[in-house]
């Protein structure tokens, strides 16, 4: 570059006036008017900046603007063909405008290009020079696309310095050039690419409105044959977008307001509009174009997601999530979390975009979970917990109904008791004119009003909802096992029912009545209810986690309907009667546990007695074979359940005789599957004795705590070891937490209660020790220290002879040397003699 | 022919004998790191025993630890060692005892023989008598040369002047970094004793002369062969080479002074076996002040034979010889620990007998000096951890009996141990917390890796030991509790299973010792999990025991063996949990879960071998709950009535003939046979 730009300068500087100093240092206004009236200096002008490229940054704002003023002035003079100085180019160029475009898509390098553009820069010139008056609408067209380039490059000082008068004389430059480039290592143009990237970038961010062109020359830049350039464009790229992207929505302008005469301000605002959009435009094309090829995939995957979060509210945004709402299903793991993430902050951060972006990403993740037949990558419907709901908004939509219509009849009561007509229109023109201007004003603000956002936030649950009852449908649909080895992500062949059943669980109190019961009746079944008792259900592919997480879900969504359901969850209980028994420390989610148990059991209210006590049996049975963290949840559970029904804590004590509470099941049986018919109620909880001597402080300590309500009355209720529900202590307990809590010193020393004597063996076994007093045989003795004898001998007689052996062989060498100095010496002595 | 070569015999090997002495030295060298060395030798050293080369540096160097992982994680776990040390007690005199000239010397012709006599059993022999020809060769080429040309004779004279003035300056340049011990070879002979040749019939004289009366001047001669006898080979101008001649006369040392020296020298100090007490009370008496450099001289020559020696059964045997004078080590205690250096290479290197005599030396030693307690615990803990890096079928049983010792060290002195062990576990739960925060490999890897598991297993037995002596043990207890779980939990599946079972068996370990009760079954429900074998098996069974590994190779995972062991190990782990509970009030609710997984496995396998023993195990489980049950339904008291619930079924407990104790008893039995089997 800088070679080229010295060239030219050397051809451009004969004919160069000598106003040119003055241009350079400080620009006036009254020298922008002479600068007006001499046209061919702004040429000039331009080319000084050029060379001078430090300076473009310190410059001052004002006079960018003026220079854009200047070259929308030029372009004028140049419509009237007042060109005095180039008259044939420009009628050359004419002939063949077409020819402009391929040379711009040439993939050359910087420097061959630059020649081209120049040339290709005047040729749309002239294009445009005839095409001035539909410049003036906002169409896209080929035309414009040149017109907005070749403005670019007016504007771009490089290229106006390569305005050579003669065009052979150019011809001979680009060959030249050509070998020169030849010449450059890649590393070079990488490093000159590179800081073009930065220069142009920096100019961008420093004054967007004046260099807004030279996005036309960074989006050429991605074009490079070279893949790191390519890269580091796209990267500036974002970097530019992210800061100069503005605020609102940029709208198309209707034919009406084209044809409207328009202030010089309004063009340029209009045209720096344009142009964005369209740069815009075509940055996210190269970007999705980018995105298919591996080398690129992660850096336009953070692109994407960092223009989502950046300009949600911007236009093309339809393109732009639907690349990420696809991403989010990829296999790559850094480009899942990413886009991930976008959408999260997409979901949480209604404010920017007024919702609009939350609904057509969840619609496109409905649409992608359609057609992909529930087969993504949980991720996919994760990111919708981060969705946010008024919590008003399910139920009240039928009250503010019933209102609104009341309402209106009150306005048409009034309406029709209105005398004068002129009044009312008068008044309905004034509605109107007012109504408008709240449009205009939101549109500015971006404030919904709450029917607005009320009618998005229910067009999203919809989408969601349609979501979760198609993965509910389809895990139902395919619980036999056919998915079994097809599925690729993880969470078995089922991988959205998981965060899908989260989701219902979070939401479930914006659910439809309507689809409350069909919702109920398919988590019994996904749960694994059968009505055969005793039989589990061979084919059911969901893991425990995920039964366990439908009883918990039915129960949430009953819940939260204010458990006005007249839905029977007793079979929720019978399932989580014998889940219980499935649950694996490793397999299977302990929070989802723990969860299960604070649902079902530690917030109910009242249980049923012998229901109650089954499960409190089973819960102390189940905390004898599992670790400290299940067994504390069991337990917190187990004492809410004996706390609840006084009547259980008969349970506690060994009553002989079977006690006061007899049921239908005299003897108590621990494989029973359904609670009623365990016989709980007659056992003893005998667990609780051993519990006590557990090794875990908290349980054995919960363990005593819970045997120590037995001598209470019912009333009474033992000392509170912690108020935490059953979820919470597992938490608190797991491994995983466990082993995040700082570490204790130990530093006290140990003291031991006896001194040993130091004769007596702990560890090691007698028979063992026994072994120690074999001995060897006389004879093996005498053999073996023989041998040690003999070897060491031959050891040390070989090394006595290797060096007997090495002083012969070097005697013998020196014998060589000897010789040759006896030489050297008779040939100095000779040489003595001679001299 | 290279497990007999000395210390000086392996140097040399090494030099000429390229690859025999590089397996010897592999398995034992490790530990030995005061043998003398030249520059190659040391630079051959470090690139042969990786380890044990850079020990020092790494050491050194904690932010090193990115060689290898598993060289590292030993690193971080092992004690640092403090290498500095003297070795002044028995050096500073020389070699050599005052003869008593009235000792005769008796020659035989029997032993003119001697060359003869040897046999012709290795290469050695035949390499030397090569040479021997080619130095014939040689010298007769010198002599035509000298015969050609008499000035060169000059010539070669002046130059071999050169050569011994330059060679005498690198020696004494060596010399300084020699032993001390080998100083005494060559400098400082004032009385240099006779250089006659040591004949068989000499040796027996002087024998019948000492057992006849102790305090004989023969004992000194005696001591003095037994000196050269043990110094053989050291260094090849050094007399012991020319007084020894023949091999019996070597083996007639030998062991006629390992034999009866301790006796000999109790006789002299006039006291009785196994009275140490008096010994030490004796230290500053006249008697001792009389003998004691005849004891100085068996010691330190003694010591030079086990660190020569290269067979396991000499060594044990000189060893349990030894034992018997440990108690003389005491007077000197630098010494000692160039003793127990040796000792603690020879109890790490593997053999069972030479191991366990070692150990025994060791415990009796430091027994006897406490001081030297805390160097012993570091050098046998690292030793420990080294040899613990690779586990398979043929050292395991090793590995458990050197940990056995270990344990037993440790618990000579609690107070020193604690604060060993705290160190150690602190190391351990500090590996655990940064493999769980980071998940990354590298760090799971330090877990994964058996110098942990085995030092975590360390660390158990020795609470098991030390339980119920030590009343604050309970803060250790619960660290190593905690890690256990940590391991557990941040290696889960399948694949981790033998690492599972080895911590089930260290939590049943621990639940023995401290009666608290541990839910151990969670650990191996995933075992009892029914699997579908693929039809295809295959024809390769992959024989390895359980519990030579920590992590079950891919290939295995499906296979037959794998889940028959699978289920075996299982069954092994819970009867141990049951056993222990077998007698207690709630024994019906800890089999409940258990129990009804191993229906549910006995009704789906389809292995036919893995019926019995579930049915058997089903069976007892079932027949003890029953016992249980019948016997809880008849006592009144309630779950929280403590002490009844202590005292119940506590005599059939003191009994033990409830079948599921003897069941426990034959599941344990056969575990054995197996695990024997495969080794």
């Amino acid at each position: 570059m800088g070679k080229s730009s010295k060239k030219n300068k050397v051809i451009l500087a004969p004919p160069l006036p000598p106003e040119v100093d003055d241009e350079d240092i400080i620009v006036s206004d009254e020298d922008v008017d002479f600068v007006e009236e001499n046209r061919e200096h702004v040429h000039l002008i331009t080319g000084l900046n050029r060379k001078a490229l430090d300076k473009v940054v310190t410059r001052v704002p004002d006079h960018d603007e003026d220079k854009v003023e200047l070259l929308y002035e030029e372009r004028e003079r140049k419509r009237r063909a007042a060109l005095a100085l180039k008259p044939k180019d420009d009628d050359d160029l004419e002939v063949d405008p077409v020819d402009a475009l391929p040379v711009k898509t040439l993939q050359g390098e910087l420097l061959y290009r630059t020649a081209k553009r120049a040339r290709s820069e005047d040729k749309a010139k002239g294009a445009e020079s005839k095409s001035d008056d539909k410049d003036a609408d906002a169409k896209q067209s080929s035309q414009k696309e040149c017109k907005g380039r070749s403005n670019k490059k007016e504007d771009s000082k490089l290229q106006n310095v390569q305005r050579p008068l003669e065009i052979p004389k150019e011809k001979l430059h680009s060959v030249v050039l050509e070998e020169v480039k030849e010449e450059l290592s890649a590393d070079e143009l990488f490093e000159k690419k590179k800081a073009q990237l930065a220069e142009l970038g920096m100019a961008m961010l420093e004054d967007p409105e004046s260099n807004i062109r030279s996005l036309n020359d960074l989006l050429i830049i991605c074009n490079d044959t070279d893949q790191r350039v390519v890269k580091l464009a796209i990267m500036s790229l974002l970097a530019v977008f992210r800061d100069i992207i503005p605020s609102y929505r940029i709208r198309q302008l209707t034919e009406k307001e084209l044809a409207v005469e328009v202030s010089k301000e309004v063009k340029k605002t209009r045209y720096y509009e344009y142009t964005l959009i369209r740069s815009y435009k075509a940055y996210l094309q190269k970007l999705i174009s980018l995105e298919k090829q591996p080398y690129f995939y992660l850096v336009a995957v953070r692109c994407l997601c960092s223009l989502l979060d950046a300009a949600p509210h911007f236009n093309h945004r339809e393109s732009l999530l639907a690349s990420v709402v696809k991403n989010l299903s990829s296999s790559n793991d850094v480009a899942r979390k990413l886009c991930s993430e976008a959408i999260r902050s997409l979901f949480r951060n209604e404010g920017k975009h007024r919702g609009e972006a939350t609904v057509e990403a969840v619609r496109l993740i409905s649409a992608s979970v359609k057609l992909n037949d529930c087969q993504l990558h949980p991720d996919v419907i994760e990111v919708c917990l981060s969705l946010k709901f008024d919590e008003d908004l399910g139920k009240d939509e039928s009250k503010e109904e019933k209102l609104k219509p009341k309402k209106n009849k009150r306005y048409q009561n009034r309406d029709v008791t209105k005398p004068s007509e002129k009044k009312k229109i008068k008044k309905e023109l004034l509605s109107k004119a007012r109504q408008e201007v709240h449009a205009d004003l939101r549109a500015v603000s971006f404030t919904l009003d709450p029917k607005e956002k009320k009618m998005i936030q229910r067009e999203t649950l919809a989408a969601l909802f349609e979501t979760y009852f198609r993965i509910l449908k389809h895990s139902m649909n395919t619980s036999n096992s056919r998915y079994k080895a097809t599925s690729v992500f993880p969470g078995g062949s089922h991988p959205l029912l998981a965060p899908c059943l989260e989701g219902l669980g979070k939401f479930s109190h914006l659910i439809d009545l309507d689809f409350m019961s069909e919702l109920i009746a398919c988590l019994k079944k996904l749960s694994g209810y059968t009505d055969h008792q005793g039989e589990i259900p061979p084919d059911n592919t969901l893991s425990v986690s995920e039964r366990l997480q439908c009883c918990i879900v039915a129960f949430k969504v009953w819940r939260s309907n204010l458990e006005a359901l007249n839905v029977d969850l007793q079979d929720f209980f019978v399932q989580f009667y014998n889940l219980i028994l499935e649950y694996r420390p490793d397999r299977d989610r302990g929070e989802v546990l723990a969860d299960a148990l604070k649902t079902l059991l530690w917030e109910g209210k009242q249980q049923d007695m012998l229901r109650a006590a089954a499960f409190i049996k089973r819960l102390a049975t189940f905390a004898l074979s599992f670790g400290s963290a299940e067994a504390i949840a069991a337990l917190i559970t187990l004492k809410h359940l004996l706390q609840k029904n006084t009547k259980c804590r008969n349970m506690l004590e060994n009553d002989a005789g079977g006690g006061s509470l007899s049921s239908l099941v005299a003897k108590y049986d621990p494989e029973a599957k359904d609670p009623y018919l365990s016989g709980a109620l007659a056992t003893v909880l005998w667990e609780l004795s051993l519990l006590q001597k557990h090794y875990d402080e908290t349980v054995s300590g919960m363990a005593s705590n819970i045997l120590s309500m037995a001598n209470l009355n019912a009333t009474q209720n033992p000392v509170q070891l912690s108020s935490s529900n059953p979820l919470e202590a597992y938490k608190d307990l797991s491994m995983g937490r466990e082993l995040s809590k700082p570490t204790h010193k130990v530093s006290q020393t140990l003291k031991s209660k006896r001194k040993r004597r130091s004769k007596e063996f702990v560890a090691l076994s007698p028979d063992v020790l026994e072994k120690a007093d074999c001995t060897v045989g006389e004879d093996e003795l005498r053999e073996k220290l023989q041998n040690h004898f003999v070897v060491l001998r031959g050891i040390s007689e070989n090394e006595r002879l290797r060096t007997e052996l090495n002083h012969a062989l070097s005697s013998i060498n020196m014998y060589k040397e000897y010789n040759k100095q006896k030489k050297e010496s008779k040939k100095s002595k000779k040489k003595v003699a001679k001299a | 022919m290279a497990k007999k070569l000395g210390k000086k015999a392996r140097k040399f090997a090494h030099k000429h004998l390229q690859g025999g002495a590089k397996r010897s030295r592999k398995l034992r060298s490790q530990f030995n790191r005061r043998t003398r060395k030249d520059g190659k030798g040391r630079e051959d050293d470090n690139r042969l025993d990786g380890d044990g080369g850079s020990e020092e540096t790494r050491r050194n160097d904690p932010t090193m630890n990115m060689n290898d992982d598993v060289a590292t994680l030993a690193n971080c776990l092992e004690f640092p060692e403090d290498e500095n040390e003297l070795d002044g007690d028995l050096s500073d005199s020389d070699g050599y005892l005052s003869e008593d000239l009235e000792c005769v010397y008796y020659s035989d012709s029997d032993d003119d023989n001697v060359m003869k006599e040897c046999i012709v059993q290795d290469d050695l022999d035949e390499q030397n008598n090569e040479m021997r020809l080619a130095v014939k060769k040689q010298k007769k080429k010198l002599k035509k040369l000298l015969d050609k040309d008499p000035k060169f004779a000059n010539f070669l004279e002046k130059w071999q002047l050169e050569l011994v003035n330059y060679e005498s300056k690198e020696d004494s340049d060596e010399q300084d970094e020699m032993d001390s011990v080998d100083n005494g070879v060559n400098s400082g002979d004032k009385d240099p004793p006779s250089d006659k040749i040591l004949t068989s019939k000499t040796i027996s004289e002087w024998c019948q002369l000492v057992l006849d009366e102790p305090k004989a001047p023969a004992l000194r001669n005696l001591l003095n062969a037994f000196r050269d006898a043990c110094q053989f080979g050291l260094n090849s101008n050094s007399l012991s080479m020319q007084r020894l001649q023949s091999t019996e006369v070597f083996y007639q040392i030998i062991s006629f002074v390992l034999s009866k020296a301790d006796n000999i020298f109790r006789a002299l100090l006039e006291i009785s076996d196994d009275d140490k007490g008096k010994l030490m009370n004796q230290r500053n008496g006249k008697k001792w002040q009389d003998i004691e450099p005849l004891i100085k001289s068996y010691l330190r020559n003694s010591l030079d034979l086990i660190s020569q020696l290269t067979d396991n059964q000499i060594l044990t045997y000189v060893l349990t010889r030894l034992r018997t004078s440990a108690v003389y080590f005491s007077a000197y205690p630098s010494t000692s620990r160039r003793l127990l250096k040796i000792l603690i290479r020879l109890w790490a290197s593997g053999d069972q007998n030479l191991s366990l005599s070692s150990f025994l030396m060791i415990r009796e030693v430091v027994s006897l000096l406490p001081d030297c307690l805390d160097f012993c615990l570091t050098k046998t803990y690292n030793a420990y951890l080294s040899s613990s890096k690779i586990v398979d079928n043929r050292n395991i049983e090793n590995i458990d009996f050197i940990l056995n010792c270990l344990v037993e060290l440790y618990s000579l002195d609690i107070q020193k141990a604690g604060e060993r062990a705290v160190i150690s576990v602190g190391q351990l739960s500090a590996i655990l917390r940064q493999a769980s925060k980071t998940k990354g490999k590298e760090d799971l890897l330090k877990i994964d890796n058996w110098q942990y598991i085995n030092c975590i297993n360390l660390w158990v037995r020795f609470i098991c030991v030390n339980y119920k002596d030590c009343h604050n043990l309970h803060l250790l207890f619960s660290s190593v509790v905690q890690i256990i779980r940590g391991v557990a939990h941040l290696l889960p599946g399948m694949r981790y299973l033998p690492l599972r079972l080895k911590l089930a068996h260290m939590l049943n370990e621990l639940s023995n010792c401290s009666q608290m009760f541990f839910p151990v079954p969670s650990l191996i429900f995933g075992s009892l999990e029914f699997r579908e074998i693929p039809p295809k098996e295959q024809t390769e069974k992959g024989k390895t025991h359980f519990s030579s590994l920590l992590k079950v190779p891919r290939n295995m995972l499906k296979s037959r063996d794998f889940q028959e062991q699978c289920v075996l190990s299982a069954i092994e782990v819970l009867s141990a949990h049951f056993f222990q509970w077998s007698y207690h009030v709630s024994f019906p609710e800890v089999a409940t879960i258990p129990l009804i997984l191993l229906k549910r496995l006995q009704e789906q396998t389809t292995i036919e071998s893995l019926r019995r023993p579930l049915k058997r195990m089903i069976d007892q489980v079932s027949e003890n709950r029953d016992f249980v049950q019948r016997k809880r339904e008849v006592v009144s008291f309630s779950p929280n009535d403590a002490s009844s619930v202590e005292s119940f079924l506590q005599e059939e407990e003191m009994n033990g003939d409830a079948s599921f104790t003897q069941f426990y008893a034959s599941v344990a039995k056969s575990r054995q046979s197996r695990g024997r089997k495969l080794v």
